[in-house]
């Protein structure tokens, strides 16, 4: 594969980001060490509870959020510490599409507008070039061109989920970042988008960001998945082996919750005991043990690094895999 | 006999313009289904189906302008429809119990968690306080609430919403409910917390041979936890049948695409065909109100369908139910 020789769009390294709570000597801990990294036309998708941090790393590797610490290297450039005017004209080439496209869009302008703007803030088209390309992005994201005229508010949540989407590619960015794309979006609609971004995803060579808590559409679209929990990452890996051979405790019992549309499919489930612990008053050593089901005194005081589990490919964070005594069941 | 016989059910929302002309919006169009002792029905369809208005139609929590204005809901053999405010408020809450979406609303902020249990349990029979009390510790118990008597006096908003979803349920079980009707009871928790609800539901429904409904989005919900679904499309039941049988054999062209959008058989290569809006419910279509979305659909739709039994008790609302082409590509 192409995507092995050539190097990251993304870098992140060691990615902190911690948010003052109001009170003194107090944090949340969103955020506590992070590394990955996306190459060319890589698809990653990040998953994990709510809390895990998941939507707080992809604001912060736009620096739409300020990192606490760790480097971001993007196209091989160091930007957490950039300053923000010399960061702007690289925004054209990373883009976001959010969870939310009702809040998203400008209400007061034209869809037209819309999929201009990016085009007016980072390109040098003119008028014209510009609404050439305004259809053809529509017509990408099949989006009728009637569409061009209205407004927001005449769209329904699917159609301008498109035109976030259409908006997102309008520079042809590097990066793309995707929010939970289609969470806000109703069954019937969600389909369509998730085909549609697959088909995004085979015409360009950018990187992908994909943050979703929901399985089923995680693995259906990336090629890897980092598995979150409490702002660290526990396990990295192929997207299937993620789903089939998950070599850490969380990652076991998370992808036991998942409910897949087979009534046929066999599930073993582990269902966790208790909740997510507080990110203001992490736990020590690794941040699972509370709930592990195979945790050992070790796993109270020593934190575990990411390491090969299986393969190169596959590492997961846990102190049993050592012993080998990481599955759950 | 059946637990719950809901027959030909019909809810209308009448309301008058801007020029005093009568509007009606035939949101619910004769809803046909019943629900045993010790089965769970799962309810499914896209927003806007009337999934929700079935339910708060069946317990009467009907608002205006939404009004019955035909059918028959009989649970254990008497009609809830034709039944006074006070007999019907005798049984609700007491043998018909209801769990909604978002708990948070529907638990009152200013008592605290144990007066609100204590207080359901003693609205509908004559035990004392400390048997009703004792009773909450035994139901939040049962629900998974660690320290039950500590979070007796806890106030609602001190819960996550995974503990403010279970406190919902012990609520519903306070009083021994003969059929419980759980609304998106676990939409927007996190999928290891949907996972526990869930499995929750499940075995207390074995345990005490309660009915339940449970009406969702989710295909993998139904899949996972129902044994019985009805497929609901603007505002009628398209498909009936066992879990099993709906999803490997789906009769009706809604149901087959309503599968084939989710992300598992998207994965294996399905095309999905779905989407679009959903007939108005002002102005409904004559005939099959699927026809505008309906990929086979031919002259005999513009006749109302009829139920057609494709097996056991497996039926569909289409002229050619269980004689479509097969849709895979």
């Amino acid at each position: 594969m192409t995507a092995e020789q050539t190097s990251p769009v993304l870098d992140v390294r060691g990615l902190v980001k911690h948010f003052p709570t109001g009170k003194r000597d107090q944090v949340v801990h969103a955020v506590n060490g992070v590394n990955f990294s996306i190459r060319p036309g890589e698809t990653l998708g990040m998953v994990g509870e709510s809390g895990s941090g998941k939507s707080t790393i992809g604001r912060t590797v736009l620096r739409l959020t300020e990192p606490t610490a760790g480097k971001i290297a993007f196209q091989g450039q160091e930007i957490a510490e950039m300053p923000m005017a010399a960061c702007r004209p690289l925004r054209a080439d990373m883009q976001m599409v959010f969870q939310d496209p009702w809040s998203a869009l400008n209400p007061r302008m034209k869809v037209r507008d819309l999929i201009a703007e990016p085009l007016l803030l980072h390109t040098k088209m003119t008028r014209g070039e510009r609404r050439d390309r305004t259809d053809e992005l529509a017509g990408r994201v099949h989006l009728s061109t009637d569409f061009l005229t209205r407004y927001p508010s005449d769209l329904s949540g699917g159609q301008l989920q498109r035109v976030c989407i259409a908006r997102a590619i309008a520079t042809n960015p590097k990066l793309i970042i995707l929010d939970e794309p289609t969470s806000s979006l109703d069954i019937s609609v969600r389909a369509g988008i998730l085909e549609l971004l697959a088909e995004i995803k085979q015409q360009t060579e950018a990187a992908v960001l994909f943050i979703s808590h929901d399985l089923g559409t995680v693995r259906l679209i990336s090629d890897r998945i980092v598995v979150l929990y409490l702002g660290k990452i526990v396990e990295y890996a192929d997207a299937d082996a993620v789903f089939e051979d998950a070599a850490h405790p969380y990652t076991q019992s998370l992808m036991s919750a998942h409910l897949p549309a087979n009534p046929k499919a066999e599930i073993r489930r582990h269902v966790l005991e208790g909740e997510v612990p507080s990110p203001i008053d992490m736990p020590s050593g690794c941040a699972f043990h509370t709930r592990c089901p195979v945790a050992i005194e070790d796993c109270r005081r020593t934190e575990p690094q990411l390491e090969a589990a299986g393969n190169n490919t596959h590492q997961a964070a846990c102190l049993r895999i050592l012993d080998g005594k990481n599955r759950i069941d | 006999m059946n637990l719950l016989q809901v027959r030909d059910l019909e809810t209308h929302f009448i309301s008058r313009d801007i020029d005093n002309r009568v509007r009606i919006a035939h949101a619910l169009n004769g809803i046909t289904f019943d629900v045993e002792e010790g089965e769970i029905l799962g309810i499914v369809g896209e927003t806007g189906a009337g999934k929700s208005l079935t339910a708060q139609s069946v317990v009467g929590l009907l608002r205006p302008p939404a009004r019955i204005v035909g059918g028959q809901v009989r649970f254990e053999g008497r009609d809830l429809l034709t039944m006074s405010e006070d007999d019907l408020n005798a049984i609700r809450g007491n043998d018909i119990a209801m769990v909604v979406q978002n708990p948070r609303t529907s638990l009152d902020p200013l008592s605290r968690i144990g007066d609100q249990l204590i207080r359901i349990r003693r609205a509908h029979s004559e035990s004392s306080e400390a048997e009703a009390r004792s009773r909450a510790v035994e139901m939040m118990t049962a629900v998974g609430i660690p320290d039950p008597e500590l979070r007796l006096s806890a106030w609602p908003h001190e819960l996550s919403g995974g503990m403010a979803q279970r406190v919902l349920i012990a609520m519903a079980l306070m009083n021994e409910p003969k059929l419980l009707i759980a609304d998106e009871p676990t939409t927007g928790l996190d999928v290891t917390v949907q996972a526990q609800i869930l499995e929750l539901l499940r075995d207390l429904v074995t345990r005490m041979n309660m009915g339940a409904i449970i009406i969702t989005h989710d295909l993998g919900v139904v899949a996972n936890f129902c044994d019985r679904m009805a497929v609901m499309f603007a505002g009628g039941i398209v498909e009936t049948g066992t879990v099993g049988d709906v999803f490997e054999n789906p009769a009706h062209p809604y149901t087959s695409n309503l599968v084939d959008a989710t992300p598992e058989r998207l994965k294996i290569g399905r095309k999905a065909v779905f989407g679009g809006a959903p007939p108005d419910l002002y102005n409904l279509p004559d005939g099959c109100h699927h026809r505008d979305r309906c990929r086979f659909a031919r002259e005999e739709c513009s006749t109302p369908p009829p139920l057609r039994e494709v097996g056991l008790k497996h039926v569909a609302r289409c002229h050619f139910a269980g004689e479509l082409p097969e849709t895979a590509q």
